[in-house]
């Protein structure tokens, strides 16, 4: 064989690689012709074989030939291994496509009681200006829910709160959570910052502002010097932060028994921004707490000189908050549970 | 306190219109809390004069009137049913057109074949006065064709006063409210009485045997008098003020109780033997009729007014019938007393007879009130009902108290609005409520708590301070506060500045209800939903967990609003079963909620409360869905729901174990105590329980789904068992091994106890333990079952030998045979 020929046949053979490879439908057949073209048996090497019969001159020449012509076989296997990978990629993602339109597996959702969460956000609020939480029980003593409170036995007052009473001598079901303000003053010594969130009763007919289970966050401030101008500037700030910068507030004149001063803090109606409406009996204002500076005599009965301490306290009616903060038009709603209240917080 | 206007008129001037009137009493204290338009609704009803009145041809209890209402309409016929009318007289007519309280409108209508061009009103229809029996016949000056809501409209406050404010209770009350906020001049009633025939002590006389009781009894008596109908006007205002007008002598002393805030009583003075008035206490055993012709036993406690042969009266709270004043009185004795504030709300609260004047009774009364309540009801007695007033008073205690001095520092004051207010304007701001003041003296003692030692004032101190004089109507003056009181109301609250305290902050102090909120955001975020149920529920609801009715450990209320919430709850379950059938009422049956509340047992006398979460899990957990099949409630699912809120919270993995007693409501084979560690690591601390309810139970309480699952946990032990700091335990490097072991035990030995003695064998190489697979047939023996456990095996240091590995599994395989009798599956 000459060079030539032997050429000549390379280049055959290289055509007809070049074919079959192209010819190749799957990573199988490419793998059968890279065996048949280029393996250890492969034409290729047989072809080289013959390089052995050529004049020394011209076997280099040969040798180069065949290296070209390796090169583009395997170039071109590499290529079409690419395609075919690329293809098969392509096929399985059509296969495995889905109507994505279809709804996600069902996760429940959960949800808190807007009452708890709103406990929660009024101890946040108040949290930020250093008042600390307690808890007070919700069987009462009948001298830590009134008397110590100012409110004698047979005092008139008393009218103020419709009580439920125990079948246990001198407890009943606390009517407020003012009682906290004794538990309080007993255990911590000023400077005292406390919040007492909690559920209180009353001898209440149910209607849609009424119910004879109800919560509140009590909170007490005393020092030496803490004054009106304190609770009406931590007032402001806490309606502020519920209902929004910006809101109107006021003071008015209250009473209860434990204060005195005793003021109402109203805040500008939310649902008319005090045009006057249905909500607020046409005032503009929601009243949303009652306060006032701690009674001297229930400063003396929590153990505190009140000639050297003065302090105030509040009582937020959780329920109301919750109201105006959800727009809930009627608070048998937090008590009903039903799923379809529940589901929206 | 309702407030007609154009009463309050009477006593001072206001230039306001009711809506800013109303805002500057609510700004002062007297908080308006209705403003009502009486006339308002009555559309198109006018004065007409009756023409003629005549019977009706075709009925025996109707009457055809003529009516004119103007000199330019036309006459109108109107059929009436009432028997009092008369041609001549002025009476309220409603023509076509007309509209009444509560919308009734007044057409043409046929009555008995006769026609009937409008209605003639009573006094009740146009709620004017409570009269319903027959035609309002109005004063014959009253002007033909005007509109009745021209003559007889008003505008009535409803004030809410205050407890402490007894004093304002009455219209001369709110005057002085009305002139402290508007700077006018309160207008008393001018008193002035004409005195004829023998003097009072003469006829009456009257005894105190308790001056503590009764401080002080003022007797009158008007001779001669004709009992009737008080006039048109007393009676529209007392019914506008909401009291029911009677007769004219007891109007006069109710239209007394609401001018001055002093309640009278009117007797007839032939009820009274020998006019011998004795005040005491009621003897065991006696009995009164009162005016409301209830016979009622009176019990020693109760404050009488009584005669030499019995009670008269429940002093403060109700007449009685047999002194009451009638048609045929003639001489009425007027009783203007001080009683003690507590027997009377005690007595008015014994026999359920809560009345306006009980409620100003005990709320205290000015003690000169009842010289000048007495001498009003005797001058507008004679007014109203003719008579003579028989010259002086019975009084048992002339004596008037001067005006209290109460000591004030203004700088306590300024000190505790928090904001600095002249002395002088102090001053002006307390004469604006009669409050006069005066310089203290050195001695003069500050009254700063009730019932305690005031501070008492030197001379640097006392040059400083102020004395105000309380006017004797201001009985809820008594202390340096209640000034500062008057001083920021008179004032105005809005001149209180806002701002932050500047004064030191308190300790720290952990949040009790961190762990609380911890629990409640892992169970919402595993998709639960919290709820919060009444803590008062029913006997049945005890009944139904076995906790009977009598049972002495429940706590009751002794006045529930009804039975069904009239016990405190002794378990959540109750509350959180109820919610459960409230929702499947509505179609809702697949649920999990959770609530955290407390429940209540009487322990040794003493009530206590426990805070418990309780969960309820109930049909479908999993969200049946185009990809996902049900998975309904069962005892793993609320197991499994515990475990990893334990391990979301820190705490240490709770053990079952089989309860040694099972509640009435628990399904028996379904239940499970869960324990964990004590909190040094000792005893174990009961958790709760999680279990399934037993079926009878869910039948009962009326629930539908078969698939219910509960867990009640007790949060304390909760709460204890996580522990304060977490601590990062490092994970070892080494490669870790795993061994099956497939346990056959009898089917009397618990899964838990099987762990356990795994657990405790395998220690220390044991990191995870879990079981895979449960299962019993063949080729088991009857009675036996396989519970295949996987340990993984782990040193934290180094890789373990196949010898050490070999003798941890062996302990383990030992423990089993000798402490449960099981044998390893080949
Ligand atoms: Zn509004």
């Amino acid at each position: 064989m000459d060079l030539d020929t032997l050429s000549a046949r390379l280049s055959a053979l290289e055509q007809s690689g070049l074919g079959a490879i192209r010819a190749a439908g799957d990573p199988d057949a490419l793998d059968a012709v890279h065996v048949a073209y280029l393996g250890r048996r492969g034409e290729l090497k047989t072809l080289l074989g013959g390089i052995g019969a050529l004049p020394g001159p011209d076997r280099p020449k040969v040798g180069a030939i065949g290296n070209a012509v390796r090169e583009a076989l395997e170039a071109a296997l590499e290529a079409r291994r690419r395609e075919l990978g690329a293809a098969a990629l392509d096929a399985r993602l059509a296969r495995e496509a889905v109507d994505v339109t279809l709804p996600g597996r069902p996760v429940r959702r959960g949800s808190l009681h807007p009452l708890i969460e709103t406990n929660r956000e009024i101890a946040r609020i108040f949290g930020q200006f250093g008042f600390v939480v307690y808890e007070g029980p919700e069987v009462e003593t009948d001298v830590r829910n009134f008397q110590a409170l100012n409110i004698p036995p047979d005092h008139p007052a008393r009218d103020l709160w419709d009580t439920l009473y125990t079948d246990v001598p001198g407890y009943l079901l606390r009517t407020h959570t003012s009682p906290g303000q004794i538990h309080v003053m007993q255990r911590a010594a000023p400077p005292i910052r406390a919040l007492l969130p909690g559920r209180c009763f009353r001898y209440e007919a149910v209607d849609a502002s009424h119910g004879f289970e109800f919560f509140q966050v009590e909170g007490l401030m005393v020092d030496e010097g803490t004054t009106m101008a304190d609770l009406r500037g931590l007032l402001d700030a806490f309606a502020q932060a519920m209902f929004g910068r910006g809101r109107p507030t006021r003071f008015r004149p209250g009473y209860y028994p434990f204060t005195e001063p005793s003021v109402a803090f109203d805040v500008q109606c939310v649902v008319c921004d005090g045009r006057g409406c249905a909500s607020c009996k046409r005032t503009g204002w929601m009243t949303i707490l009652g306060a006032g500076m701690v009674h001297p005599v229930v400063l003396r009965n929590g153990g505190l000189d009140p000639e050297r301490y003065q302090g105030f306290a509040f009582g937020l009616g959780t329920d109301r908050i919750a109201i105006l903060r959800y727009g809930i038009d009627d608070i048998r709603m937090f008590l009903e549970n039903d799923l379809r209240f529940l589901e929206q917080f | 306190m309702r407030v007609p206007l154009s009463w309050l008129g009477d006593y001072v001037d206001v230039d306001l219109t009711p809506e800013a009137l109303a805002d500057r009493l609510t700004l002062l204290g007297m908080e308006v809390q209705g403003i009502e338009r009486r006339g308002i609704d009555w559309q198109r009803v006018v004065v007409g004069e009756l023409l003629t009145v005549e019977p009706h041809p075709g009925s025996d209890h109707l009457l055809v009137t003529t009516v004119r209402t103007g000199p330019a309409e036309p006459v109108l016929t109107v059929l009436t049913g009432a028997s009092n009318v008369a041609a001549g007289q002025r009476v309220p007519v409603a023509v076509p057109g007309a509209v009444l309280p509560g919308g009734r409108r007044i057409e043409v209508t046929r009555m008995a074949g006769r026609e009937s061009q409008g209605m003639l009103c009573s006094g009740d229809e146009l709620g004017l006065t409570t009269d319903a029996d027959g035609i309002l016949i109005l004063p014959p000056d009253a002007p033909v064709g005007v509109a009745m809501a021209d003559l007889f409209g008003d505008v009535v406050l409803d004030v809410d006063v205050k407890p402490n404010r007894g004093d304002a209770l009455s219209l001369i009350g709110l005057a002085r409210e009305v002139a402290a906020a508007t700077g006018a001049r309160v207008r008393w009633p001018e008193i002035a009485l004409e005195e004829t025939g023998p003097a009072v002590e003469s006829r009456v006389a009257v005894e105190v045997l308790d001056e503590r009781l009764c401080p002080r009894f003022v007797a009158r008596l008007v001779d001669g008098v004709t009992v009737g109908p008080s006039s048109l006007r007393v009676q529209a205002r007392l019914t506008a003020a909401g009291v029911r007008p009677v007769s004219n002598v007891v109007d006069a002393s109710n239209y007394v109780m609401l001018e001055l805030g002093k309640p009278t009583h009117t007797f007839d003075a032939a009820g009274i033997a020998g006019g011998r008035i004795v005040v005491r206490p009621a003897r065991t055993g006696e009995r009164l009729e009162t005016l409301d012709h209830v016979v009622r036993d009176l019990t020693p406690e109760t404050l009488l007014i009584a005669d030499p042969a019995g009670p008269l009266s429940i002093a403060g709270v109700m007449g009685g019938a047999s002194s009451e004043v009638g048609m045929a009185t003639r001489t009425v004795v007027i009783e203007s007393a001080v009683f003690d504030p507590v027997a009377i709300r005690r007595a008015a609260h014994h026999y359920a007879l809560r009345s306006e004047a009980s409620l100003r009774f005990e709320k205290g009364q000015e003690t000169r009130l009842a010289r000048i309540g007495a001498d009003r009801v005797a001058q507008l007695v004679a007014a109203w009902a003719g008579g003579s007033v028989a010259p002086g008073r019975v009084d048992t205690a002339p004596a008037e108290p001067e005006p209290a001095r109460l000591p004030f520092r203004p700088s306590r004051v300024s000190g505790l609005l928090g904001t600095t207010i002249r002395v002088d304007a102090i001053r002006d701001l307390l004469a604006r409520v009669d409050v006069r003041t005066e310089p203290a003296r050195p001695g003069d003692v500050v009254p700063v708590a009730t019932g305690f030692p005031g501070v008492p004032l030197d001379g640097a101190a006392a040059a400083e301070a102020l004395v105000a004089i309380v006017p004797t109507h201001r009985r809820d003056m008594e202390i340096e506060a209640d000034v500062t009181e008057e001083v920021a109301r008179v004032l105005g609250y809005d001149r209180v500045p806002g701002r932050l305290p500047e004064t030191p902050m308190p300790e720290y102090r952990p949040d009790p209800r961190r762990t609380v909120d911890d629990v409640r955001d892992a169970l919402a975020g595993r998709g639960l939903d919290e709820v919060v149920t009444h803590a008062l529920v029913g006997p049945l609801d005890h009944e139904r967990i076995g906790i009977a009715g009598d049972d002495p450990a429940t706590i009751r209320v002794t006045n529930p609003l009804s039975a069904e919430h009239s016990q405190l709850r002794r378990s959540l379950l109750p509350g959180l079963v109820r919610v459960l059938v409230e929702n499947e009422r509505q179609r809702r049956v697949d649920l999990s909620l959770f609530e955290i509340g407390h429940v209540h047992d009487l322990v040794d006398g003493v009530p206590v409360e426990r805070a418990v979460l309780g969960i309820l899990l109930a049909g479908d957990q999993a969200g049946v869905a185009w990809n996902q099949a049900a998975r309904p409630a069962d005892l793993w699912e609320v197991r499994g729901l515990v475990t990893a809120l334990c391990a979301r919270l820190g705490a240490l993995r709770p053990t079952a174990a089989r309860p040694g007693t099972v509640a009435s409501y628990e399904h028996p084979g379904r239940t499970a105590t869960l324990l964990v560690a004590g909190p040094d690591g000792g005893v174990d601390a009961v958790l709760g329980r999680v279990f399934q309810p037993h079926p009878a139970y869910l039948e009962a309480a009326e629930v539908r789904s078969t698939h219910v699952a509960v867990a009640l946990l007790d949060l304390d032990v909760l709460q204890a068992a996580i522990p304060a700091v977490r601590r990062y335990v490092p994970f070892p490097r080494v490669p870790a091994v795993e061994r099956d072991l497939a346990i056959v035990v009898g089917d009397g030995t618990a899964a838990g106890e099987v762990e356990r003695v795994v657990r405790d064998a395998a220690a220390p190489l044991l990191r995870t333990l879990r079981l895979f697979d449960v299962y019993a047939g063949a080729p088991l023996a009857p009675g036996e079952r396989s519970l295949a456990f996987r340990l993984t095996l782990q040193s934290p240091e180094r890789t373990l030998t196949d010898e050490e590995i070999d003798a941890t599994v062996g302990r383990v395989v030992d423990a089993l045979r000798t402490r449960l009798g099981a044998h390893i599956r080949a």
